[in-house]
């Protein structure tokens, strides 16, 4: 897992609930605190699941990332295999 | 005091948060087993419970990582997920024991991390919560990094396992192991829902037959083969290494597809 700060981003709304409400009402402002590449703060911003993983998110820090939005199973895993 | 009790156990979040998803006779299979081991878990009368175990991403993170980390606090809060339909609970610790571990661990070459506060996700909470349901016998655990790579490999579990042996025989205290994890599973990644049998199969046969030359001889790359969550089976190999050349039997296993998981239970043989 090279994607430092990416991982560190999602993990931190994973486990902190004031990062959380943060990034939900702003992911713009959250993820400019994270010192992410290009790439990885777009794929952030979009919620673009299929990117983040490609980048690196590992697994078991993105599922969480996406089941606190209530990504079904199914869309998740469409989602990281359509690389 | 002889170790008393020793158990490995699945942790799949499926087992107490999807219950129902499971078909009946393997559901039902399977919670048997559990209670079967509830009740010679409470036979065994354990002082301690030196749980072998693993976690994601809830205490440790890239920022620090460390091989394994045996806890030294006075009580571990659990589970950390809500929707693990687990009740949150505080469960005592024993660090007087995980000090004289440590202690013993660094004098025979290994030189564990430490920790005063760790919470327990589902990777301890959810085969502990059957074992002993009021939660109430202080634990030691032993983290592993089953996660990051590099991790550590399958002969150094099986010979912390060897290292551990004799601080638990001589504690005094009645010992229960619980090693948590696997067995073959790729939880959040691409391979999620693949079950790989025939990995199981041949891992629980060498648990069978004692066999620590070839559960040792298991590298990495072999295990990640059969998913990712598969690693979380380094802290039953340190269970192994403990139990010497001892067979565990098998309580049960059933390839859970709604869990994701090649769900096991085995356990050793022992005068209670």
């Amino acid at each position: 897992m090279s994607t430092y700060a990416l991982n560190k981003l999602l993990r931190e709304v994973n486990r902190n609930p004031q990062t959380r409400e943060r990034f939900f009402a702003d992911r713009e402002a959250v993820a400019s605190e994270f010192e992410l590449t290009g790439e990885e703060r777009e794929a952030v911003i979009a919620n673009d699941v299929a990117k983040l993983y490609k980048l690196g998110a590992h697994g078991l820090i993105l599922r969480p990332f996406t089941l606190i939005q209530q990504m079904p199973e199914p869309d998740y895993l469409a989602a990281i295999r359509s690389n | 005091m002889p170790i008393v009790y020793a158990t490995g156990a699945s942790h799949a979040p499926g087992i107490t948060a999807w219950t129902q998803a499971a078909p009946v006779e393997q559901k039902d299979k399977l919670y048997a087993a559990f209670e079967q081991m509830r009740q010679s878990f409470a036979a065994a009368k354990p002082d301690v419970v030196l749980a072998l175990t693993s976690e994601h991403w809830i205490n440790f993170f890239l920022d620090h990582v460390g091989a394994f980390c045996i806890g030294r606090a006075d009580f571990y809060d659990g589970p950390v997920e809500p929707w693990l339909r687990v009740d949150r609970t505080r469960i005592p610790g024993e660090p007087q024991l995980a000090s004289e571990l440590l202690a013993h661990c660094y004098e025979n070459g290994f030189e564990l991390n430490y920790s005063h506060e760790m919470e327990l996700d589902h990777g301890t909470i959810v085969p502990l919560h059957f074992l002993m349901p009021d939660m109430n016998i202080p634990m030691v655990p032993i983290m592993f990094n089953t996660l990051a790579e590099p991790r550590p490999t399958p002969r150094r579990c099986v010979e912390l396992g060897k290292v551990l042996r004799p601080v638990l025989e001589n504690s005094g205290k009645r010992i229960a192991i619980v090693a948590t994890g696997g067995l073959s599973h790729d939880p959040g990644e691409a391979g999620h829902g693949i079950i790989d049998q025939e990995f199981d199969a041949a891992f629980i046969d060498r648990m069978r037959r004692g066999d620590l030359a070839a559960l040792s001889s298991y590298s990495d790359a072999e295990m990640l083969a059969a998913g990712a969550g598969t690693m979380e089976l380094l802290a039953w190999l340190c269970m192994a290494g403990i139990m010497g050349e001892r067979g565990a039997d098998l309580i049960a296993y059933e390839a859970v597809k709604p869990w994701a998981t090649g769900v096991g239970i085995m356990s050793y043989p022992l005068a209670a």
